[in-house]
């Protein structure tokens, strides 16, 4: 039984070590296709993402400003030369450094993983196909009942991505759709607790501007402007260094 | 008999066109208030060749007709900006002839804008002298009440912006900046589509106010007006000095728009552009012809589709030029570099350098604008990539703003929370800091009739735009690839 226990905390605490959170510049790799993100810390590479395209929920980091990363190593090999982190959570911090400006020459060896598009214009595989046209969205159908959506920020962003917009408009069909009678947006303002031991606060008003953001994007889309209610939530959390990410949120709960 | 008829009617149209072809460009231009018909095919020379405008609709007559024809009190007309014989915009060049021609007294260099500033001495050509050198009108626009920066005037060589009447401190703040007149053609690639919320901005796109519908936010630099109608009405009542303009005239005005189709019909060594079995993106009816709203940044419909009937190349001075142009399409759409600190590119989740090519950003399939919204900053307008000379420099002739982020703002993403300006862009709608430069990029359809390029007219021609994003973003052509790509440009 002793045993047991001495296990679980044994894998508690490989599990929290695998957990990095770090500020850093982030440096680019250069591969013979697209390049690598990678980042420095504390003597380390770590691997964080591939060039992707605005459809990727995984967005790159960005040169001329420093990235806050939140991830969890992963075991197997190195990709494009660093320690793969996955899943992991990459913030570009809005003001600009000029220090950040690492990019790396290709390299024998050091490849990139497969990706979702070339360096160039997308491809078809030769006897592919044309491209279907989008499928028509699909819309919400009875029976409706209480619903709730998340968008997920960068750190210190009120920004709203592609894969951000699209969540809004998800909610924002399914109130129309159900006719809501209430929509609730609970906007946050997060925290992050690094791995050195610092902590990181967001902009006091992040979360109002988050709210502003989405509740424009939801009436715009049709929401009843009457319907949605507000809660700002300024007051950042007590971060664990954890679930961090997940503190920079709105939430869109929408009741038929 | 109808079918003699419209032969009649093209025969008239054809002979219309070639006389005014066989025209100087100097002496193409129609001035407001003109009478006559214009033709439905219309073809006029360019330093290279000729370009080619199709009005789909068929011949108009401009006698009365409210694109033609004064409205205001300065005698200017839509026309007087967007001439047929310039791709529907104009040349700085054809600006100095009109000016040697006219004795300064054309409409176009109307004080308003068609000046420096209008409490310079009008009678000199010094006082228009952007207009002259580089195409460009003025646009003053008052700083938006919700601005999340401040602006302070750094360098004023035309004087207006330190004006006490029409300056920063007047009594009513307005910030002057020049831009080029776009081209009024090919406006069904340029205003749609319109998706209701634009990638680059996380938002809802701008509506229509009529109808309530998003708009493309894609035809002025700033995408101030939401639509052509809107647009319209804005520059009689600007541009024009008008007092009114009636429904009906600006329904005529975006009806005529709307079918006017430009590009370039012939080059001097490809020949024509237009004949059988040429590349299937040239001339002014594939124009026409073609669908909007298709995205051409891939390999199997590209942007501007395939030049691979000019490829083969061989001994002739004309088979080894269309090869060039043939290897200019490829080095757009597949040529890579990387692609960095560019505002609503880079930053919007592509990350900072983006490995791809010219057509990542122009990708709009025919006109090369991009398919959302455009506004970028590609840096033209920000020191220290702008295309400027020093702040020091005794050349230089366009205003220099000094942009400070107020704490609270997001800062602009590559330049951070001061920025040194000629033109802040879209900034000036927005109010944003990161829109500071961010300027809407501009179709690529009969270039060789409106030199010179860039909203701030600094690219005199075609070799100086390439030569531009080759510094810009240490592209590294070679004097080949060069050519190539201005050949390609050149036949658009």
């Amino acid at each position: 039984m002793k045993l047991r226990v001495l296990a679980v905390l044994l894998l508690a605490q490989t599990v929290a070590a695998q957990q990095l959170n770090f500020v850093t510049c982030p440096v680019v790799r250069d591969t013979k296709t697209v390049p690598c993100f990678l980042a420095e810390y504390e003597g380390e590479t770590y691997y964080l993402t591939v060039q992707q395209d605005i459809s990727a929920e995984q967005y790159p980091p960005q040169l001329l400003h420093e990235v806050l990363v939140e991830g969890t190593i992963q075991a197997g090999p190195r990709v494009c030369g660093g320690i793969p982190l996955k899943p992991v959570k990459l913030s570009v911090l809005p003001e600009v450094k000029q220090g950040c400006n690492t990019i790396l020459p290709a390299e024998p060896g050091i490849e990139a993983p497969p990706m979702r598009r070339p360096a160039g214009p997308s491809t078809r595989q030769p006897g592919a196909a044309p491209a279907a046209p989008p499928a028509p969205p699909v819309r919400p159908a009875p029976p409706f009942s209480e619903r709730e959506w998340k968008v997920l920020y960068d750190f210190d962003s009120a920004f709203l991505f592609s894969r951000d917009t699209r969540t809004v408009s998800q909610a924002a069909d399914y109130a129309v759709a159900a006719k809501a009678k209430r929509i609730e947006v609970e906007a946050h303002r997060g925290a992050t607790l690094l791995s050195n031991g610092k902590v990181l606060v967001e902009a006091e008003a992040i979360a109002a501007q988050r709210a502003e953001r989405v509740v424009a994007l939801l009436k715009g889309l049709g929401a009843d402007p009457a319907s949605v209610n507000v809660r700002v939530v300024s007051a950042p959390p007590q971060p664990d260094g954890k679930s961090d990410p997940e503190t920079r949120v709105v939430s869109i709960r929408v009741l038929p | 008999m109808k079918a003699v008829w419209a032969g009649a009617i093209a025969v008239l149209a054809v002979s219309t066109a070639l006389a005014l072809a066989q025209q100087t460009p100097g002496n193409a231009w129609i001035s407001a208030g003109t009478a006559g018909v214009l033709p439905a095919e219309p073809e006029f020379p360019t330093p290279t060749g000729r370009v080619g405008l199709l009005l789909s609709t068929g011949p108009v007559e401009m006698k009365g007709h409210p694109f033609f024809t004064p409205l205001g009190k300065n005698g200017r007309a839509c026309v007087t900006c967007h001439q047929p014989a310039y791709g529907m915009s104009f040349s700085a060049e054809a600006a100095r002839d009109l000016w040697k021609q006219t004795g300064g007294k054309d409409p176009l260099f109307a004080a308003i804008d068609g000046s420096n500033c209008p409490n310079l001495p009008q009678d000199q050509e010094k006082s228009h002298s952007l207009l002259l050198q580089r195409g460009l009108i003025r646009v003053f626009l008052p700083v938006p009440k919700n601005a999340e920066f401040t602006i302070n005037v750094v360098g004023d060589p035309t004087g207006c912006n330190t004006s006490p009447i029409y300056g920063l401190n007047s009594p009513t703040p307005t910030v002057s900046v020049y831009r080029r007149p776009r081209m009024a053609a090919n406006l069904k690639y340029v205003t749609g589509p319109a998706p209701r919320i634009v990638l680059k901005l996380g938002a809802l796109a701008d509506t229509d106010p009529a109808t309530g519908r998003p708009v493309g936010m894609n035809f002025m630099a700033d995408a101030r007006e939401a639509t052509l109608l809107t647009q319209a009405r804005s520059a009689i009542l600007g541009h024009g000095e008008a007092q009114s303009v009636t429904d009906e005239q600006l329904r005529k005005i975006v009806e005529f728009e709307n079918q006017v189709y430009v590009a370039q019909i012939f080059d001097r060594s490809a020949g024509s552009l237009a004949e059988p079995g040429a590349p299937p993106t040239l001339g002014p009816a594939a124009m026409a012809a073609h669908r909007s709203g298709v995205l051409g940044d891939n390999d199997y419909d590209s942007v501007f589709l395939s030049f691979d009937a000019w490829k083969k190349g061989g001994d002739s001075a004309q088979e080894q030029f269309r090869a060039s142009v043939a290897r200019g399409a490829d080095i757009f759409m597949f040529r890579q570099f990387w692609l960095r600190d560019v505002t609503h590119i880079n930053s919007i989740g592509l990350g900072n350098p983006l490995k791809r090519t010219c057509a990542t950003c122009h990708n709009h399939q025919m006109t090369g604008q991009d398919l959302s919204a455009g506004f970028v900053d590609l840096g033209t307008t920000n020191y220290p990539r702008w295309t400027e000379p020093p702040l020091y420099s005794d050349a230089r002739d366009l205003p220099v703003f000094k942009i400070t982020c107020k704490p609270e703002a997001q800062p602009h993403p590559y330049l951070g929370r001061v920025i040194y300006t000629s033109d802040p862009g879209r900034a000036l709608i927005s109010g944003r800091c990161a829109d500071v430069g961010s300027i809407v990029m501009q179709q690529f359809r009969g270039l060789s009739a409106r030199a010179p390029y860039f909203s701030n007219g600094s690219a005199k021609n075609i070799r100086e735009l390439v030569d531009y994003y080759d510094r810009r973003f240490d592209m590294k052509l070679s004097e080949t690839e060069k050519q190539d790509l201005i050949n390609f440009l050149g036949v658009l």
